[in-house]
């Protein structure tokens, strides 16, 4: 895992001073974050810096910083110790055994030095083959760990790095079994995380070779790094979009027991990962989803909610809340009935979520409560009387557009009955009155405006609501106030069908030649 | 995308149904915090400047959308969602100095203007030219009547039925009210409506300034720059004008 603490600083204070030189250059030479970095930044694979243990050298800014003359010399430098690994394996005299440990340390070196280590030229002197040898079954524990370390590295960069990693991988899976050392066990766990993180391909292919049992097997123990990361790797693992793996992993004896209690009681870092390997069980597997359901996870998750500040633990707890509470009509109908302390419980934490300043929480929290709006009557009043509606109304008028979008289909669908079996909804005329002199019309009419599609037909429907549903005939009045013959006028020209018919369909309706007359 | 599943009721206008929606983990709805799970975990997030923060939602989101204008026949791309109003005043909104009709570009404003302001042409309409032309850029076909040319859209072009090049302008609650008291005395037929609004048109422009220069109380309380405010005339005096804001 990337160090978390910031407490392992082995740097003596001098070179700490040309690290913050360092950092200064690069950001005055570099004005925009490169293509590379960017891609390397959000991929769902991970660089070990720092081994198991805690050696290895801390990430710093002066290790980052590799210039091209560097580059080249990293480069030679990790050739010749593909070199040197090479003799040392053929090697069969006395202290072989150190000498293959010290030209594999040398090697994982050169691959944990810098943000982009010395992949291509590893591979290129034929590194993987060597690797693959220094797995074998009955090597020392310090020979498993250093080559699984150099592996997870090279499997860190680009597709076709990652890829190079197939003829390790049943060597790997091997040596996460319960005989393995704990440290060995985890570096091979994070290596086959990277490979899962990489695409569908070789998802399948690990999940074929055996990789799920135990990588779950893995997340039993109530604690350590070896968890977290079994956690992180099964998260890459099951992503799909295969629901099978989900499924698979549900299915696997006392994990749901393991998973409940790592909500319930582990630590922020730890929780976070299991809450992800939760997010893509409730997002994939309607199997899953049914089980946790009925679990204790809907009350774990909210408490999280409610009691962590952790951007990083958040982000997966609300969102795994949100998938439950999408995937299956049930969690709205048997757990989060209103009036029942779960139910408070679940939109206070919402509401705290959308007092955040987070955009991601905002936005997440925003679909969690549209999909409760989507309940039963009950659910509509409850939401309607919270705290939720002044947030929400402020949020449409001020938000980044992503967020308004969410907001609006919360407050709309406070707006019309359920979907009953006829498929007819009426209006709920006290909540759209009362929302529509709060000012909520004018967001409305900008998501109109915009160049999305979707925001745009939910500004239409809405705008139709108001406009068939105000009382005293008040709606048209109320809509050309803000504008909204001018943005419904704009779609005579856009490109998409439906969006013209509607706007036109509601001009010619509400805004004809008898427009007014009666006033 | 979410499946969203409207109730097309008898005038087939999609109602709005609150229905749950459910998204797979690899939609585009997620991204933004699937980055921002990435970029905690690798300890980034305080190494970045909100630039660089923003830049990296910004290639995530258009990678995963790719806005383009959607107006028909611009192929202007639009590198942030936010940039389209903007875009939309600056290229779509050619307006007409007469009535004050905006239109999406210049050419549909030369044909409206000639359609509607230019007395010459409806002379040649009279005497039987083919003057009406396709709106489809490329089509060059002509026809002798609008009606004609309306056929031709939804024939050949696909428009919709609904679709109304010259659309009626919403005249001020003054006009209305006159307009219908007109139409009421006078008992046109439909040959001669296309001239007579033509008419209409300048005499609402004449009287909506006029009734501008005495009172300015119906004109909206927000107003955007650049797009058509007023309802008759654009040469109106700057004393009364409406404020002009930018949305």
């Amino acid at each position: 895992m990337a160090d978390d603490s910031p407490a392992s600083h082995r740097r003596d204070p001098i070179k700490s001073s040309v690290g913050n030189v360092a950092a200064q250059r690069r950001r005055q030479n570099a004005v925009t974050v490169g293509k590379e970095r960017r891609e390397s930044l959000v991929r769902a694979k991970r660089l070990c810096r720092v081994g198991p243990s805690g050696d290895g050298d801390v990430p710093g800014e002066e290790n980052d910083m590799v210039t091209d003359e560097e580059g080249f010399l990293l480069d030679a430098q990790t050739s010749s110790a593909v070199e040197d690994l090479k003799s040392a394996i053929a090697y069969q005299g006395k202290g072989a055994m150190q000498k293959r440990v010290n030209a594999l340390r040398e090697l994982r070196r050169l691959l944990s030095k810098s943000e982009f280590p010395p992949v291509e030229a590893a591979l290129k002197a034929g590194a993987i083959p060597l690797l693959v040898q220094c797995l074998s079954f009955g090597s020392p524990d310090e020979q498993l760990l250093e080559a699984a370390w150099c592996l997870t590295n090279i499997a860190a960069g680009k597709p076709e790095e990652t890829k190079a990693l197939l003829p390790a991988l049943p060597l790997l899976i091997s040596h996460l079994g319960e005989k393995s050392s704990l440290p060995v066990a985890e570096q091979c766990a994070w290596a086959l995380g990277n490979v899962a993180g990489e695409g569908e391909e070789l998802r399948n292919v690990l999940l074929s070779q055996g990789a799920l049992p135990p990588l779950a097997r893995m997340m039993l123990p109530n604690k350590g790094s070896t968890v977290r990361t079994a956690a992180w790797a099964l998260s890459n693992l099951i992503k799909g979009p295969d629901p099978k793996a989900a499924t698979e992993l549900i299915k696997v004896d006392v994990l749901l027991d393991a998973i409940l209690r790592h909500l319930r009681k582990s630590d922020e870092e730890l929780a976070t990962e299991v809450a992800w390997v939760v997010v893509y069980l409730s997002a994939l597997s309607n199997f899953a989803t049914g089980v946790l359901v009925k679990s204790d996870a809907i009350l774990l998750l909210v408490e999280r909610l409610a009691t962590s500040n952790s951007l990083q633990l958040l982000i997966p707890v609300l969102r795994s809340l949100g998938n439950l509470v999408a995937g299956d009509s049930h969690t709205t109908s048997t757990v989060l009935i209103p009036g029942h302390e779960i139910t408070d419980g679940v939109i206070k934490v919402l509401v705290k979520c959308l007092k955040s300043d987070h955009r991601v929480l905002k936005k997440e929290a925003s679909w969690v409560l549209s999909n409760i709006a989507a309940g039963s009557i009950e659910h509509k009043r409850l939401i309607y009387s919270s705290e939720a509606v002044p947030l929400l109304l402020r949020l449409l008028s001020t938000a980044p557009f992503d967020i308004r979008k969410e907001v609006a289909y919360v407050l709309g669908n406070l707006c019309v009955t359920p979907t009953g079996g006829d498929g007819k909804p009426n209006l709920i005329e006290e909540h759209l009155v009362s929302l529509v002199q709060r000012g909520c019309l004018s967001g409305f009419i900008d998501l109109v405006r915009s160049a999305d599609i979707e925001a745009a037909r939910v500004g239409l429907q809405f705008m139709e609501l108001v406009l068939r549903g105000m009382p005293n005939g008040d709606g048209p009045k109320l809509v050309e106030q803000e504008d909204g013959i001018d943005a419904m006028e704009r779609y005579q020209f856009h490109e998409n069908e439906d969006l013209r018919n509607m706007a036109n369909g509601l001009v010619d309706k509400y805004f004809g030649e008898n427009y007014g007359i009666d006033e | 995308m979410a499946m969203v599943v409207d109730y097309k009721h008898d005038s087939s206008f999609p109602y709005w149904t609150s229905i749950r929606r459910r998204f797979a983990p690899d939609s585009p709805f997620f991204s933004s915090g699937n980055i921002e799970r990435e970029l905690l975990a690798k300890q980034v997030a305080l190494d970045l400047t909100e630039d660089e923060r923003n830049q990296l939602e910004k290639m995530i989101d258009n990678d995963a959308r790719g806005i383009f204008c959607p107006i028909v026949g611009c192929d202007a791309r639009l590198t942030l969602l936010e940039d389209f109003e903007d875009h939309y005043n600056a290229r779509h909104t050619a307006s007409c100095s007469v009535c004050s009709r905006v239109y999406p570009t210049s050419r549909l404003l030369s044909i409206h203007v000639s359609e509607a302001h230019d007395s010459f042409f409806q002379a040649k309409v009279a005497r039987g030219y083919a003057m009406y032309e396709c709106l489809v850029e490329g089509c060059d076909l002509k026809f002798k009547n609008y009606k004609g040319r309306q056929q031709h859209l939804v024939d050949k072009h696909k428009f919709p039925t609904s679709f109304e090049f010259f659309k009626k302008a919403h005249p001020s609650k003054k006009q209305r009210l006159k307009n219908q008291r007109k139409r009421a005395v006078n008992k046109k037929d439909e040959e001669a409506s296309s001239k007579m609004e033509v008419e209409n048109e300048m005499m609402e422009g004449l009287v909506s300034a006029v009734s501008k220069l005495s009172t300015s109380d119906s004109s909206p309380s927000t107003v955007s720059f650049g797009r058509r405010n007023a309802r008759g005339l654009t040469f109106v005096p700057r004393s009364v004008q409406p404020p002009l804001q930018k949305k």
